[in-house]
């Protein structure tokens, strides 16, 4: 194939080269030498050319230079392990060119690798056997970077004069022991290495070491250390050199101070090898002991260097024992441990020669740091304040009095300090949390059953505002509202407690017309507060509304009702009356109040689907003050018209009263006036809450109060209110402004409710006698549960006037359920 | 019994009194038992031998193997001393007290000696000077409550009065002094810190020979 490239013009050319060897060091890369032929005189030309088995190309020797003249270095890209290579060198002249006889290479049956290398060799003597330690390292390789082969090793020795090596196979270690040598000898070693399947490497560099004959004297002991365990006696510690490959004896010699003559060791046994231990006849005190340690063999003798004892001052026992550890628990209850140990056996403590102290120290286990704390000469120790569920390592250890040293620690104790004296106190406060609770469930669950009852009791409730105009207050004091629904009312049928407050109002009229009489002379209303409750428990039997705690919680919350409606008789009664009792007489007010309403609704067949979105708009309201004029304009749209319709059918004469409520109604169905309308009454609540300091007691007071006196002093009063019932049926004309009425001037025709605005001018459009007729009417009336018609509708014209104050008697009845 | 209880506080007042005021071999303590003298003779030694171990550890830092010095002769070396515990236990009561109270006054001249001699060469440290005096104050205290154990023993007959004729023996201390004298000061402190050892480990020693019940 080459041949072609060649021809041979003359007897010039080139001799042949010759393909010497190739090898691989390591499988990833090759190298290929030559030998030159002649050069025929002149300078020639050596290129190698090679191909693979798999392809036809021609390639040329990719590196000529790495692995030195005339030689190929193939890189690990251009050596592939499955491939034979056949390679051939041409030398080239001027004249001509000749090539070698092609070589065919498979790389992996020429892996080579170089020799090992940094041969070193050490003579080694334990248990006075002599050894010999070869040891040396990989060969290096051109690529550093793959230096992971594992190679196979051999070692050959022999003594230096002789010609027979023995071989060793010693594996992929790079290190040997060379048993069975021969003391005094000089002996030669070599190492090579193998790649796996390929070839061994050379021999490495010879190296000679000469092996000791054993006979020399044996190295310096060196004593470690003495020590007494008891203050009785002592034993001392060496260190033997080596022994010079020969059974070397060692022999401790001591002297005393003061005195000349050296005694050896009286006990080499007991403290076992390489030790001496003096017992009590040996062991003097408050003397310093001169020891040396000698070692001694066949070919002499070495001695330590002397060490200086003073018995007194090499005290170090051993650590303490029996170490307890016992949980006790104080009398609060904390517990706290008690530490108790021993002395070492082996010291005496009792005779007073050996006096030790004692050191623990402890950590919680999963801690770092020790806590030290030096305890003195007592045997048990008692610690406070350790940390519940932890577990504790303690340890002891001791010293003698004023010399020595510390003694090792004892063996590790461990004490879990239990938490269950925090978990008893955690116990007991879930415990009694579970109970409370429990409490409160039931508590809150009666409430829910039998709710009603105990709200009345708790929150006694609210006299509606029909007679006096409820103002806005009824939107700030939301909030209660919002509480009373809280409490459990809800699952009340309106129906009835609005039927039973009807019921106790129309007693409690009837009562109060009898006994607020002498009561308002005497200025003490307060009987009438104790009469009403019992007569509406006894009677109604519905106690949710009636009970007394009931009436008082409504109080409250009425208190804020009319508080715009404040008059400065009010005022004075209550201040006559003293705290206490208004209060009473403001529960009866509002109970009275509540009354009212409460005939509005019982009258209205309708009543209950009706309330339904009565009960709601007043939890808005207090939210939301457009949304609940809203919702309250729908409501009071229904009730006023049923109550309108009433009106027309019982009764054919048309106050203006009502006339103005339908305007108002109209106004208010217009809508957007309502805004308006709540931001005035807000206004009003401002301005008339300073003026009441005490400010939710006394409106009602106030209300209960001035329907009494009106029906009291009928007679003088209606003839003012009549006269001033002109200016207010003007003012009527005028809804926006006139939202103040706050006292009933007369009933007129069983139904019909008188309002008169209380704060300036008072007005009724009614007469005298007819005033003084529907009182007496609206009490038979009440009896028989026909006259609501005439409340309502007066009420309802009330909040039609004043929009906000319409609201209060329907918000509140829905509140208290 | 409510007067009592105050009566008996009030004299425990006063023990705790006389343990605080009493020096040892104050006439006035009498009511001390001979364990309470034991046992401040044996601290107070204790203290005595703390000091001294200080002083020498400033002489001689650890680094040092001092005691590899050879020719170091305390003058007290004459003196046969039991040199262990075995030793100590047989000797005869009265030999320990008087052995006891030989080292103790075989030590008080040389002290003052080495006081004045410190004092004018200021070889060592200063605290060592204040240590020396502090040293050489207790022994003499130590000897005098050692003294007064010892005659308190003697009155309670726990030892003999044979010790009479040894304690007066002193010809042959003043030799010994002599000797200390010539000492050098690092022997000094070897050898005094050796025997302040043996006076604190015999006193220890006697007293529980003496009340094995006593917290020994």
């Amino acid at each position: 194939l080459f041949l072609y490239f060649c021809t041979s013009l003359g007897q010039s050319y080139p001799g042949r080269p010759k393909i010497i060897r190739c090898r691989s060091l390591e499988k990833e890369t090759f190298s290929c030498w030559w030998k030159p032929g002649s050069d025929g005189g002149l300078p020639t030309n050596y290129t190698l050319l090679y191909s693979k088995d798999s392809e036809e190309k021609i390639y040329e020797c990719p590196d000529y230079r790495t692995s030195g003249p005339n030689s190929c270095y193939f890189d690990k890209n251009h050596t592939n392990p499955w491939t034979t290579y056949n390679i051939t060198v041409m030398a080239r002249n001027e004249i001509g060119c000749n090539s070698s006889d092609p070589q065919y290479v498979d790389v992996t049956s020429i892996v080579q690798p170089d020799a090992p290398m940094n041969l070193s060799l050490e003579t080694k003597t334990s248990a006075s056997i002599m050894h010999l330690w070869a040891k040396w390292s990989p060969p290096p390789l051109a690529d550093v970077s793959s230096n992971s082969h594992v190679y196979h090793y051999e070692l050959r020795l022999k003594p230096e004069e002789k010609e027979e090596w023995e071989t060793i196979p010693v594996g992929v270690q790079t290190r040997y022991k060379v048993n069975r040598l021969q003391a005094g000898v000089k002996y030669v070693v070599q190492v090579r290495c193998m790649l796996d399947l390929g070839e061994w490497s050379e021999w490495s560099s010879k190296r000679r070491i000469q092996i000791p004959d054993g006979k020399s004297p044996p190295e310096k002991p060196t004593i470690i250390k003495c020590r007494s365990p008891e203050k009785e006696t002592f034993t001392c510690w060496w260190k033997p050199g080596s022994d010079g490959g020969l059974s070397t004896n060692y022999t401790l010699l001591y002297s005393k101070e003061g005195e000349e003559q050296v005694y050896e060791c009286p006990d080499y046994r007991n403290a076992g090898p390489n030790s001496c231990y003096f017992d009590k006849k040996h062991t003097s005190f408050w003397t310093i002991y001169n020891i040396t340690v000698r070692a001694t063999n066949e070919m002499g003798s070495n001695i330590s260097d002397p060490h200086y004892v003073d018995v007194t001052y090499i005290v170090q026992p051993d650590p303490p024992v029996n170490v307890t550890l016992e949980l006790k628990k104080s009398i609060n209850r904390k517990p706290y441990l008690v530490l108790t140990w021993f002395p070492p056996p082996l010291a005496d403590v009792r005779s007073g020669w050996l006096t030790l102290e004692y050191e623990l120290r402890l950590k919680p286990e999963e801690g770092e740091e020790w806590e030290t704390i030096f305890v003195g000469q007592q045997t048990q120790y008692k610690m406070f304040s350790l940390n519940p569920g932890k577990k504790y390592i303690v340890q002891i250890h001791c010293k003698p009095d004023h010399h020595g040293s510390w003694s090792e620690w004892s063996s590790e104790e461990y004490i879990q300090i239990p938490t269950d004296f925090r978990v008893k106190d955690m116990v007991v406060w879930i415990v009694v949390g579970v109970l409370s609770s429990l409490i409160c469930l039931i508590m809150s669950w009666t409430m829910v059953l039998k709710g009603y009852r105990m709200i009345a009791f708790i929150l006694p409730p609210v006299p509606g505002p029909k007679i006096k105009g409820i103002d806005t207050h009824l939107l700030e004091t939301g909030k209660s509202e919002e509480l009373l629904s809280a409490l459990g009312c809800h699952g009340f049928p309106p129906t009835s407690d609005c039927e039973e407050l009807l019921i106790e109002y129309l007693e409690v009229e009837d009562s109060e017309d009898q006994q607020l009489m002498p009561s308002h002379d005497n200025g003490h209303p307060s009987k009438n507060a104790k009469i009403i409750p019992k007569e509406t428990d006894s009677d109604s039997g519905r106690g949710s509304c009636d009970s007394p705690s009931l009436l008082s919680e409504k109080c409250r919350e009425s208190r804020a009702l009319p508080s715009t409606l404040q008059t400065q008789n009010v005022r004075d009664v209550q201040e006559d009356k003293g705290g206490k009792r208004s209060w009473e007489t403001q529960c009866i007010a509002s109970e009275q109040k509540i009354v009212l309403f409460n005939d509005e609704s019982t009258k209205l067949s309708t009543w209950p689907t009706a309330q339904l979105p009565d009960n709601q708009p007043p939890m808005f309201a207090y939210h939301n003050p457009v949304d609940a004029h809203k919702i309250t304009l729908s409501t009071t749209n229904v009730h006023v018209a049923r109550v309108l319709v009433g009106n027309e059918e019982k009764h054919q004469s048309q106050y203006p009263i009502i006339e103005t409520c339908h305007d108002d109604m109209e106004k208010q169905r217009g809508m957007e006036n309502l805004y308006s309308k709540t931001d005035q009454t807000t206004v009003q609540v401002k301005q008339n809450r300073p003026n009441d300091k005490p400010p939710f007691l006394n409106p009602k007071l106030m209300d209960y109060v001035e329907v009494h006196k009106v029906r009291q002093d009928a007679e003088p009063a209606v003839l003012l209110k009549h006269k001033e019932n002109s200016r207010k049926t003007e003012k009527y004309t005028v809804p926006g402004t006139s939202k103040e009425y706050t006292k009933v001037s007369t009933v007129v025709d069983h139904n019909i409710l008188v309002l008169m605005p209380d704060s300036r001018i008072q007005h009724t459009s009614v007469s005298q006698e007819p005033a003084m007729e529907t009182s007496q009417n609206l009490q038979q009336s009440q009896a028989e549960k026909n006259m609501s018609y005439c409340l309502t509708l007066p009420s309802k014209c009330k909040r039609e006037n004043n929009g906000s104050e319409y609201m209060d008697p329907s918000s509140f009845m829905p509140s208290f359920k | 019994p409510r007067r009592g209880r105050p009566c008996s506080r009030a004299s425990a007042g006063l023990a705790l009194l006389w343990l605080l005021v009493c020096a040892p071999g104050d006439a006035g303590c009498r009511l001390l038992t001979v364990a309470d003298l034991f046992d401040r003779v044996i601290r107070h030694s204790g203290r005595i031998h703390s000091l001294s171990t200080a002083l020498y550890e400033k002489r001689f830092p650890p680094r040092d193997n001092e005691l590899g010095k050879p020719a170091r002769k305390c003058h007290t070396s004459g003196m046969l001393t039991p040199n262990g515990k075995e030793y100590a236990q047989k000797i005869p009561r009265e030999e320990l007290t008087h052995l006891i109270l030989k080292l103790l006054q075989a030590w008080k001249e040389p002290l003052s000696h080495f006081n004045q001699h410190i004092e004018h060469h200021q070889e060592l440290p200063d605290d060592s000077l204040s240590k020396a005096k502090q040293i050489s104050n207790m022994v003499h205290e130590l000897k005098t409550g050692v003294e007064k154990v010892t005659e308190k023993m003697q009155s309670m007959g726990i030892i003999s009065n044979s010790l009479n004729g040894m304690a007066s023996s002193e010809a042959t201390g003043l030799s010994i002094s002599n000797e200390a004298n010539m000492m050098s000061d690092s022997d000094f402190i070897h050898c005094f810190r050796r025997d302040s050892n043996k006076v604190q480990s015999y006193l220890k020693i006697l007293k529980c020979r003496i009340m094995p019940e006593n917290s020994c």
